[in-house]
């Protein structure tokens, strides 16, 4: 990995999302933050990658520019082989909604419309119909069909989540982004939530990064990546809970 | 707590702009129909206390259709003891035109002449400023007013047209000084004699004004000169006529006042809604803020004072600004009237202490009522919701008890509107629908959060199915927070009850003239005017003698006693049946000799029927007696009653003698184009004929009807103003409450466009609930208050569908752009607002 500033031209096909040399900085002047310092970041296809990190390490910051929810101060972003920054609002939001799915902490479902209508919410928009075998496939690995015509007012936080988790993966995106999916849930809300994103990567190739700082949720990823003061730190393959509460320890040190 | 209070108020800029301009609105109404009123009252006590000065009794006739006083009385007056001065007063309508021959229109202003004095005895002097005063027949002086604002000057060759004398040439020869000014007003003084000949029979004055001498009270000399006069004559203090004067002008534009009032109600009304739309949803967006003011100890009290104080200001500050406001709407009207030529007087608006304080009070009182809910649930935040995670849904309290309430309030409603549609007398079945009305509405008020969820979801499905998840997002939003949707849309409702009402009467009107036109009008041309003066019977003459025309009907008024009670109807002269249609129940329809035809109604109930005879008296003449003839189908044209023209003749003053109106009948195979030119050739002479044909007539009546609509329309447009606000206020709002739940949706890939669409649609589909429910209500009472007309010449409804469908869509229209701004705020919200914990 190298710090040149010039745009990749002819990106690798196996990577789902790439960040080039990026910078973000909040603020101008003295009082500007670096939350991202120069970070080059590759996340493939196929692969469950965590991203851990103390407290104001910059894990949101990263996880929004990758997703085209934020821009970068420099650096380029790339989803599958789209440069991020050249895309106008118009394109950018044709693109969240149909490349990337997003699972937030809290907030995710719209309370007026069923859990139904909430999974299919965003092919919806785009004036799609959802596949129905997919959806199908979908609903099973999230165990609510019978919670289908339910509003988010009637289920419970964990079933809320797997709705929103159901909504990412609905429109079958290249990759599905999620910052704290399981920051509100209590443990076995947290693992059903995890076991489901797990599965969707097994069972059906599905790209995911959750932006986490417990390493219990971390030891379900292929992949952590470490985060301190903006900059990537460290790596790690094949996490348990132990390894990646190590490392942590190791960076807070 | 005060500077929280403050500091808050100044925090939410917007909300506070579109809360202060509903309050402003609402007092502007109220403020401007009092500074109106008081005005106009000023200026006509004004223009009376110059114009009856000295005057401590008059001596008039009690009914209208009497001659007036003898002139042979005043010798008796004059000797009467206390009496200081006498001094007759002869008056009456004319029409002035120009030497160009151009008619002077005075619009409502009075055009009158009379008789100058020579030797003034009661009152001010009457002072020329130009020229000299009348000394013959032919001579006048007019007033300075009149001499400005149309251009007449001394040495002018002017026409004076009065009703019976027809036209008669005049020279001004002055110009006399009237301290009051109304904008208009024509007085044309002739010699005594020319005045007695033209304005009185010769032998009667229209009134005589006496002065008493030191010491003498003016009821004292009343009470003396009142045991003085023959039956037939009254006497009045000069206080009295002074009052009476001003009271009769009250009465005329009271309507004004009563339309001014009643919007200024409805706007505070609708005012009401929005101001507690806008408390409740500033209280439920700082309940954190509020939690932790309870969490660091401040009382429940404090809370709702904290609340109640800022309603308070934004109350006080309201109707401060409405009070300016109002001053500026009365002024602008009176503006607008003046510019109609409706003769109102000039004169420096009036600001009374009253009208400051009821402005000031009632809004506001108004305000901080509107407030005091929200105010209370604000006090009842607890502390621990400082702690909880905060969710847009709204706390849904039950509706069960305002339902509960409304199906009350409906029934009763319901219960005393049917019973005014039932009751016979028209005044009761009137009061009986008005109070339906208000309870109707009142139930809609409680209803329309259980309506607004059963009428939205459907109409959302239909209008919104183009639209695809943005339709239904819009959909569920309207009815997410029921009650919110029920107050934004309640204040269009409101509106619209009252314009579609309106026009439902006036359209009603329009057909029942129309119809009554159609069934009953077969006269070929009609010939009327617009003055005050009527068609000089000359003019019907002349009319006779064109080429073409079979014969002319001419039909007045006239007011005599029957039978010992005073009764107006019609006379005619001429044939009846050529120019109108009279179905009649018995007898025959002629009016020949002495024969009197009788409508069905007023027969039945007096019990008159065919060959009873009655008698026609007028005081100081020979009574009539009339036998009936013919009982026809109740008419608007004919009225009660009618006799021949001869008897009107014999009983009203010849100086009065003239038409309502004469109906010609064209001979078969006349050139109807040239019959018109000729009769307008003819009639020229006389000034003040119009000629027109059915259709023209007919449009003429209506084009009238529409002006007042528009006027009515355009105090109630202010009403939909403020309804708009209201939703702007809303829509704004909701937006803010929803800054997360948008940011979701913008990161999830809702376009901005679509998120714009969803506040759009949202807003129209308030409005146009808010609009079917007022339109719906509103062709309903506009029916049932035409129902009740019926009577009043309203026999046929008519309900302006198209029109009621066009203020569903502009509604519509108007919930868009009121949600344009809000919906751009929406859509500029960030994806990220979902995400970043707050
Ligand atoms: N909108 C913002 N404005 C200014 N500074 C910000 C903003 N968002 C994040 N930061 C700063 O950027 C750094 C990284 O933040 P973030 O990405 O939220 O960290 P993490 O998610 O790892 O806790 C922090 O120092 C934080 O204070
Ligand atoms: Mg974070």
């Amino acid at each position: 990995m190298t710090r040149s500033g010039t745009v990749a031209t002819a990106p690798p096909t196996i990577s789902a999302a790439r960040a080039v040399d990026v910078v973000k900085l909040y603020g101008t002047g003295h009082t500007a933050v670096r939350a991202l310092d120069h970070v080059d970041v590759e996340l493939r296809r196929g692969e469950f990658t965590a991203i851990m990190g103390p407290s104001g390490s910059g894990k949101s910051t990263l996880m929004h520019c990758l997703a085209g929810l934020d821009t970068v101060s420099s650096g380029s972003v790339f989803i599958g082989d789209v440069e991020l920054r050249s895309l106008s609002d118009k394109k950018m939001t044709a693109l969240r909604r149909d490349r990337i799915g997003f699972v937030f902490q809290s907030f995710n479902l719209v309370p007026t419309l069923t859990a139904l209508e909430n999974i299919t919410l965003p092919t919806a928009i785009a004036g799609r119909r959802p596949d129905p075998q997919w959806l199908d496939t979908v609903i099973d690995t999230l165990g609510l069909r019978d919670r289908l015509s339910h509003r988010p007012g009637e289920l419970s936080g964990g079933q809320q989540q797997r709705v929103a988790v159901g909504r990412a993966l609905a429109g079958r995106p290249e990759i599905v982004f999620g910052d704290e999916p399981t920051g509100n849930l209590d443990s076995r809300s947290s693992n059903e939530v995890l076991t489901i994103l797990r599965t969707s990567v097994d069972r059906l190739q599905q790209t995911v990064v959750v932006v986490t700082h417990d390493p219990h949720a971390a030891s379900y990823a292929d992949r952590v990546l470490f985060l301190a003061d903006g900059r990537i730190v460290d790596e790690l393959r094949a996490p348990t809970a132990d390894t990646v509460l190590d490392r942590m320890k190791g960076l807070e040190q | 707590m005060r500077t929280v209070a403050l500091r808050d108020l100044r925090s939410h800029k917007v909300r506070l702009a579109l809360t202060l301009i509903s309050v402003v609105l609402g007092t502007a109404f109220v403020a401007g129909s009092f500074v109106f009123t008081d005005t106009l009252k000023h200026s006509f006590d004004t223009i009376f206390a110059t114009s009856d000065k000295g005057i401590d009794t008059r001596v008039q006739a009690v009914h209208g259709y009497q001659a007036g006083v003898p002139t042979g009385l005043l010798g008796t007056l004059e000797k009467l003891p206390g009496v200081a001065a006498v001094q007759p007063r002869i008056e009456d309508d004319l029409v002035l035109v120009d030497e160009h021959g151009k008619r002077v229109d005075t619009g409502g202003a009075p055009s009158v002449g009379g008789a100058w004095q020579p030797r003034t005895r009661i009152g001010d002097p009457t002072r020329i400023v130009d020229g000299r005063a009348p000394a013959r027949t032919g001579e006048i002086v007019i007033n300075d007013g009149a001499a400005s604002k149309y251009h007449l000057r001394p040495g002018e060759h002017v026409k004076i047209v009065v009703p019976n004398a027809a036209v008669q040439a005049a020279t001004i020869v002055g110009v006399y000084h009237v301290s009051f000014d109304t904008g208009g007003y024509v007085g044309a003084l002739f010699s005594r004699a020319q005045a007695m000949s033209l304005f009185t029979d010769g032998r009667h004055y229209t009134a005589v004004d006496l002065a008493a001498r030191p010491g003498v009270s003016e009821q004292a000399l009343t009470a003396r000169v009142a045991a003085a006069l023959p039956t037939g004559l009254e006497a009045k203090t000069g206080t009295q006529v002074r009052d009476d004067d001003a009271q009769g002008v009250a009465n005329a534009l009271s309507f004004v006042t009563y339309i001014l009032l009643g919007f200024g109600i409805v706007a505070l009304l609708v005012g009401t809604f929005i101001i507690y739309n806008t408390f409740s949803m500033i209280v439920a967006q700082r309940q954190r803020e509020l939690a932790l003011l309870r969490a660091i100890g401040a009382g429940r009290k404090q809370v709702r004072r904290s609340v109640t104080s800022e309603a308070f200001l934004i109350g006080l500050v309201g109707s401060g600004l409405g009070l300016g406001g109002g001053i500026g709407l009365a002024f602008g009207l009176h503006a607008l009237l003046d510019s109609l030529n409706l003769g109102l007087p000039s004169g420096g608006l009036v600001l009374s202490t009253r009208t400051i304080l009821i402005s000031v009070l009632l809004g506001t009182v108004v305000t901080v009522l509107a407030a005091s809910a929200p105010a209370r649930r604000a006090g009842r935040t607890a502390p621990v919701a400082a702690m909880r995670e905060e969710f847009a849904t709204p706390t849904a309290a039950s509706l069960r008890r305002r339902t509960a309430l409304g199906v009350v309030v409906a029934v009763g409603g319901a219960a005393v509107t049917v019973a005014g549609a039932t009751a016979s007398k028209a005044s009761a079945a009137a009061s009986f629908t008005g109070l339906g009305l208000v309870a109707v509405c009142a139930a809609a008020m409680l209803l329309s959060p259980v309506l607004a969820r059963w009428l939205i979801v459907p109409l959302g499905r239909v209008i919104g199915r183009p639209f695809g998840p943005v339709g239904q997002l819009a959909r569920t939003n309207a009815v997410r927070n029921p009650r919110r949707t029920a107050a934004t849309a309640f204040a269009l409702t409101l509106g619209l009850v009252l314009v579609t009402g309106i026009a439902v009467i006036g359209s009603s009107m329009k057909a029942s003239i129309d119809k009554l036109f159609a069934d009953n009008v077969t006269a070929d041309y009609i010939l009327t005017t617009s003055t005050s003066v009527n068609v000089p019977p000359a003019a019907a003459v002349a009319a006779r003698h064109v080429p073409g025309v079979a014969s002319v009907t001419e039909i007045q008024t006239l007011r005599a006693s029957i039978d010992g009670k005073s009764r107006i109807g019609s006379s005619v002269d001429g044939p009846l049946t050529t120019v109108m249609r009279v179905p009649l129940d018995a007898g025959s329809s002629s009016t020949a000799g002495l024969r009197m035809i009788v409508s069905h109604k007023f027969a039945t109930d007096h019990d008159w029927t065919v060959g009873t005879r009655h008698t026609l008296s007028v005081p100081g003449v020979r009574p009539v007696t009339v036998t009936v003839g013919g009982i026809f189908k109740d008419d608007q044209l004919i009225g009660d009653w009618a006799v021949n023209g001869n008897v009107y003749r014999a009983l009203t003053p010849q100086n009065r003698w003239s038409d309502d109106v004469a109906l010609v009948h064209a001979s078969k195979g006349t050139d109807l184009e040239a019959l018109r030119a000729n009769l307008k050739r003819v009639t020229n002479d006389f000034y003040v004929v119009n000629v027109r044909n059915r259709t023209e007539y007919q449009g003429m009546i209506a084009s009238q009807i529409n002006g007042l609509l528009g006027l009515l329309y355009g105090l109630l447009g202010l009403a939909i103003v403020i309804a708009i606000l209201g939703i702007v206020n809303t829509q704004a709002l909701s937006v803010i409450e929803r800054r997360r739940e948008i940011g979701m949706l913008r990161a999830v890939g809702m376009h901005r466009a679509q998120v714009r669409r969803t506040v759009y649609l949202e807003s129209l589909f308030i409005a146009v609930f808010g609009a079917l429910l007022g339109v719906s209500l509103g062709v309903g009472f506009g029916a049932l208050f035409t129902r009740t007309l019926r009577g009043q010449g309203l026999g046929t409804l008519s309900i302006p569908w198209t029109q009621a469908g066009l203020f569903v869509g502009l509604a519509a229209v108007v919930g868009v752009l009121a949600a344009v701004w809000p919906g751009i705020r929406a859509a500029r919200t960030p994806a990220l607002t979902a995400i970043a914990t707050p």
